[in-house]
Parts: structure tokens; C-alpha cells; sequence
């Protein structure tokens, strides 16, 4: 048997049971758009696969790594921007400008790598941080490329053809739901066989140890730029996504520090360093945050006479809780952190190994 | 032609030298056993040989190639690999993947890795525990897997800093017996050791550093007999 700890680093291998199972949930998901009309659904499905993305390429890097950036929005902003720039000055489709935002993205990760990563623990936190804000501030300095504190409004996106047939005109939020679906799902693909490869051995061994990684033949640069390189294009992904999406993007929206400690909360969230703590992560944050834009909670705390409507701490819920979702965030980390140091996927896992423990 | 060749090594920081003017050379297969009181330098002669501070003066030659400035990981892939006095498992993985890690160094493929890691955990005896992970176990069980590890890279020349350090009586034995089944498999070491009965041991030749400088080098029965080593050692009147 094997030992709960090791699984909790998730080298197992997939049993026919569980792959029958992703299967399954895969298939339902892909089918879920032929059930589901209603827009808002969809789109906080959208919004889940979009967390998805950005959660597991940060996880490459913080996760695997174990390099904590707190600056992805510059690879997040490097896609969108990259994308919209081509598309509304050239006329680029987005499925070939994406590619022009994964280039910026990766050659950005790496000037940036070559950088930072001469920094070890905090203080390449902290040069993250800094060059993401160089990135936004030049962003917001060069109007005549990205029109600087405007932002860039997609007016027209051209449907997407095979030959003369359109597949899709992007009305409807369905196709953005296939869109987001098989990027999030190329993501995890990604990061499974990035876990069962060499890469993924060294990565986790630079993780563990940098001086002993070195020591046994593991060119530190090297691999923490690969990382680096691969974590950058998958959040570039998202972040072109998101700007055909949404169809708007200002260095507010696509570039600030809050997305990328958002970014970052994802994978801490759900458990890092394994390839479904990122999608639990969303699973937590997307509804959580949709709550509190919607004041469900507020409303429901008033609903089930908890607190009183006219009270001090009524009227508190109603007008500001809604804008408190950072200060929630805040807690939820501290409540993570101090009770599932492995997020939430850890803490079910050892939950569930105590279990089998005590059955046996 | 030697196998290491240690010319004029000097290490200093700022004002102290921590390594002064050492030189020795190592022929192929044999155990160097490398002592000193603490402080002495050994483990920055350790550090200087494997590429983690440029040596501040002087030469390491590996099989007559100058290794002054390589990192690390070069230094590795040349064929020389180092433990490390306070050991480096890596604690989240397994034991059997931290050997892979080692055995990455020379094929890409996972399968293969994996049939080497097998083979040196069962060298070091730790095949009960190939899926625990290594932040759990004992020390003598951590400086065990800490040797697979390295041994998994196919070194040519290895560089033991006391493995033996902090292991009950009956765990030296043990390592004393598995660093001669290294030597008998081709395998050239340089062993720092506290422990004198055991350096006595297994030694081939002995150097002995005292203040960073080359004190004395021979045969243990020389070693033993040389009047500076004991006063080093002992203290003199």
C-alpha cells in the first residue's frame, strides 16, 4: 500500500476506474451546453474554466517549482494584449494572434527569469512583483500601441470559418464555453504529462532542495526558465481568452497586482503542486466571488434573521460586503494556510487517508 | 595520471583563509579519507572540488580537466558527486523518486530511472521503504538514501561528507560496509569522517587539514604515528 503522504504529491498512476470516471465527467461537461440556456450559467462556467487555466499555469511554476511569482499578470496582460492589439490594428484573428501573446509571454518570462531568478525565497516575490508593475506601467505609457489608460474595446470579432462553412459567429456564450473547456482541459493534459516526464522530477526536486538539485546534475537556470516559459504561455492562454471574452481590456483589468496574487490564491487555495488543486481552487473562488458580487450572502445572513436589516452590521453587509471580497480572500488564505498547509485537495486526501486508517 | 589533482587550493572569505595552499592528488579506486578538527576546512575544500565556490586560488583538475568555475550540475555530469553533512532529502518526494532524481542525470527516460533508482536503494538497504516519503525518515535511513541518490548519478568520484555523523554504532557499520562495496564497484571516494576508528578503516590514504592547511598525508599506520596530527588533535604542552 501505498503511503497517504506520497499520494498527497500525486505520483500515482491513473487506475481504470478513475480514468473511466474523468472520462464521464469530461463527456458531461462537453454536454452540459446542450442542456444549459441560461447566459449566466454558462458564463460562470466560463469564468471557472478561466480560473482553471490561470491556476494551473501558476501551478507549473509555484506549484511544481515552487518559484512563488506574484507577478503573472504581466504573462495574463502579454496574451490579451497581444491578441486584441493585432486584432483591432491588423485585423488578425484571434486564433493566430494568440500566438503573437504566447510569444510576448514567453519572451517576457524569459528576460524576466534571467532576472529574478538569480533571487531566492522572498526577494523573488518580491522582483516579481516589481517587473509585473514595470510591465503595466509601460503598457500604460505607450498609448499609440495600447491605447493606454482607455484599454482596447473589441468591436468585431470575425466568426470563426473551415474553408467558406462558419463554425461559429461567437453570439451566443456557447462557443466560448467549448473555447474555455478544452484550453482548461489542455492545461491539466499539460501539467499530467509535465508530472510524468523528467521535467516534471526536476522541477519538483528544485521545489524541494535548489543547493541538493543542483549537486545532481540539474542546471538550476535552465529549468526554473522552462518552468518559467511553460507557466507564462498557458496564463497568456487565459489571458487571450479573456480579452475575446469579455472584449475589453485596460491595464486595470488585464495587468494589475490583484490578479496576480488572484492567480496565485487559485492554486494555494486548492493545493498546489497537484494536477486538480487548481481546479478545486476555482471550484472555491469562483463561486465565492460571484456571491459576494451578488450579495447573496449578505441577503441571505438578513433572510434567515440573523442580522437585522436596520442594524449597524445589517447595513454594513448590504453596502460593503460586496466590495469586501478582498478583505474575504485575505481570511480565506489565513484560514487555509494555518489549517490545510496542502489546500483544500490536501486536506480531503488526508481527511480520506484517516479514514481508510481507521476502517483498517 | 590522477584521477582528481588538487593544486594550490586556496579559499578565502574576506580576511580568513578557510583553505590555504592545499594540494593532493587521488589515483582511481581508492578511499581518500579526509580529517581535521572542526573548522579545519574540509567541507570548503568540499564545496571548492564540486563547484560551489571558485576556489579563490589555484587548480582542481578532474581527470585532468580544469573544473575551476563550473557549476554544480556540470560538475556532476563529468562524473564526481557530493553528499552533504546536513542532509538534503527531498522531503515531499518519495524515497524511490529522490533516487530518481539522481538517476535523471543520465537518461531522460522515466523507466529507466526508475530500474536504476532500484538498484542503488537496494545497495543502501532501503528497499522496505522505496514509497515513504523522505521528510520521514530516521537520520541514518536519510544519509542512506542521500548515498543511492548520488550513487544514481554514476559517479566516477564521490565525495562523502559524514555520512556516518550523528548514526548509532550499528548504523556505521552498516555505512562502512556499504562504502566498501562502493570501492569495490570501481568507484573512487573522498570521505570526510569525524569518527577516527572508522576513517582507519577503510582509508587508503589519509590527508589531514588543521587552520585550512595541509597538515600531514600518508597511510593510516602513518597518520597515526605523525607527532603534529596528535598535537592537532590533542593539543600539545
Amino acid at each position: 500500500m501505498r503511503n497517504p503522504i506520497t499520494q498527497l504529491t500525486g505520483q500515482q498512476g491513473l487506475t481504470p476506474v478513475t480514468t473511466i470516471i474523468a472520462l464521464l465527467a469530461l463527456a458531461s461537461l462537453y454536454a452540459i451546453p446542450c442542456f444549459v440556456e441560461s447566459p449566466y450559467a454558462l458564463h460562470i462556467m466560463i469564468l471557472l474554466f478561466l480560473s482553471t487555466i490561470m491556476g494551473e499555469g501558476w501551478n507549473i511554476i509555484g506549484g511544481y517549482a515552487g518559484q512563488y511569482s506574484v507577478g503573472h499578470a504581466a504573462y495574463f496582460g502579454a496574451g490579451a494584449y497581444g491578441t486584441l492589439i493585432l486584432l483591432n490594428m491588423k485585423g488578425i484573428p484571434p486564433w493566430y494572434g494568440v500566438w503573437a501573446g504566447i510569444g510576448a509571454a514567453v519572451i517576457l518570462s524569459l528576460i524576466i527569469g534571467n532576472i529574478c531568478f538569480r533571487l531566492r525565497g522572498p526577494y523573488f516575490v518580491l522582483a516579481s512583483i516589481a517587473v509585473a508593475e514595470i510591465v503595466r506601467l509601460t503598457v500604460l505609457n505607450i498609448p499609440s500601441i495600447t491605447n493606454g489608460a482607455e484599454g482596447i474595446l473589441l468591436s468585431d470579432l470575425p466568426p470563426f470559418k473551415i474553408g467558406e462553412r462558419v463554425i461559429t459567429d461567437f453570439i451566443s456564450k456557447v462557443p466560448f464555453y467549448y473555447i474555455g473547456l478544452t484550453l482548461a482541459v489542455f492545461t491539466i493534459l499539460v501539467t499530467w504529462l509535465i508530472q510524468n516526464s523528467k521535467l516534471g522530477y526536476y522541477f519538483q526536486a528544485i521545489r524541494e532542495d535548489q543547493d541538493a538539485a543542483h549537486s545532481l546534475g540539474i542546471n538550476l537556470n535552465f529549468y526554473k526558465n522552462v518552468a518559467l516559459a511553460i507557466s507564462a504561455s498557458l496564463t497568456s492562454l487565459a489571458g487571450a481568452f479573456y480579452a475575446i471574452y469579455v472584449k475589453f481590456i485596460d491595464p486595470t483589468t488585464v495587468l494589475p497586482l490583484d490578479l496576480s496574487v488572484q492567480i496565485v490564491l487559485i492554486a494555494i487555495i486548492g493545493g498546489i503542486g497537484t494536477i486538480f488543486g487548481p481546479v478545486i481552487g476555482a471550484l472555491v473562488l469562483v463561486p465565492l466571488s460571484e456571491a459576494l458580487r451578488s450579495n447573496v450572502i449578505a441577503q441571505s445572513l438578513i433572510n434567515s434573521g440573523l442580522v437585522k436589516e436596520d442594524s449597524g452590521m445589517g447595513v454594513f453587509l448590504k453596502e460593503h460586503l460586496a466590495h469586501a471580497h478582498v478583505l474575504i480572500y485575505g481570511i480565506l488564505v489565513v484560514v487555509v494556510i494555518l489549517f490545510m498547509p496542502d489546500g483544500v485537495l490536501g486536506f480531503i486526501k488526508k481527511l480520506a487517508a484517516r479514514r481508510k486508517r481507521g476502517d483498517a | 595520471m590522477a584521477l582528481l589533482e588538487i593544486k594550490n587550493v586556496s579559499k578565502f572569505f574576506g580576511g580568513l583563509a578557510a583553505n590555504a595552499d592545499v594540494s593532493f592528488a587521488m589515483e582511481a579506486g581508492m578511499i581518500m579519507g579526509l580529517i581535521g578538527p572542526n573548522g579545519a576546512g574540509k567541507t570548503t575544500l568540499f564545496n571548492c572540488i564540486t563547484g560551489y565556490y571558485p576556489p579563490s586560488r589555484g587548480e582542481v583538475l578532474f581527470k585532468g580537466m580544469k573544473m575551476n568555475g563550473l557549476e554544480p550540475d556540470r560538475v556532476c555530469k563529468l562524473g564526481m558527486a557530493r553528499t552533504w553533512q546536513k542532509v538534503r532529502p527531498l522531503a515531499k518526494m518519495s524515497v524511490v523518486d529522490n533516487v530518481m532524481v539522481g538517476a535523471l542525470c543520465r537518461t531522460n527516460s522515466l523507466k529507466k530511472a526508475r530500474e536504476l533508482a532500484m538498484e542503488q536503494i537496494r545497495v543502501v538497504r532501503l528497499d522496505h521503504k522505496i514509497d515513504f516519503p523522505a521528510g520521514g525518515l530516521t537520520i541514518g535511513e536519510r544519509k542512506k538514501l542521500e548515498v543511492a541518490r548520488v550513487l544514481a548519478t554514476r559517479p566516477e568520484l564521490l565525495l562523502l561528507d559524514e555520512v556516518m555523523g550523528g548514526l548509532n554504532p550499528a548504523e556505521s557499520d552498516e555505512i562502512i560496509r556499504l562504502i566498501l562495496d562502493i570501492k569495490k564497484q570501481g568507484i573512487t571516494q573522498m570521505v570526510i569522517e569525524h569518527d577516527m576508528k572508522a576513517i582507519m578503516r577503510i582509508s587508503d590514504r589519509i590527508v589531514v587539514l588543521n587552520s585550512g592547511e595541509k597538515l600531514a598525508e600518508g597511510s593510516p599506520e602513518e597518520i597515526v604515528a605523525n607527532p603534529e596530527v596528535i598535537a592537532a588533535y590533542l593539543g600539545s604542552d
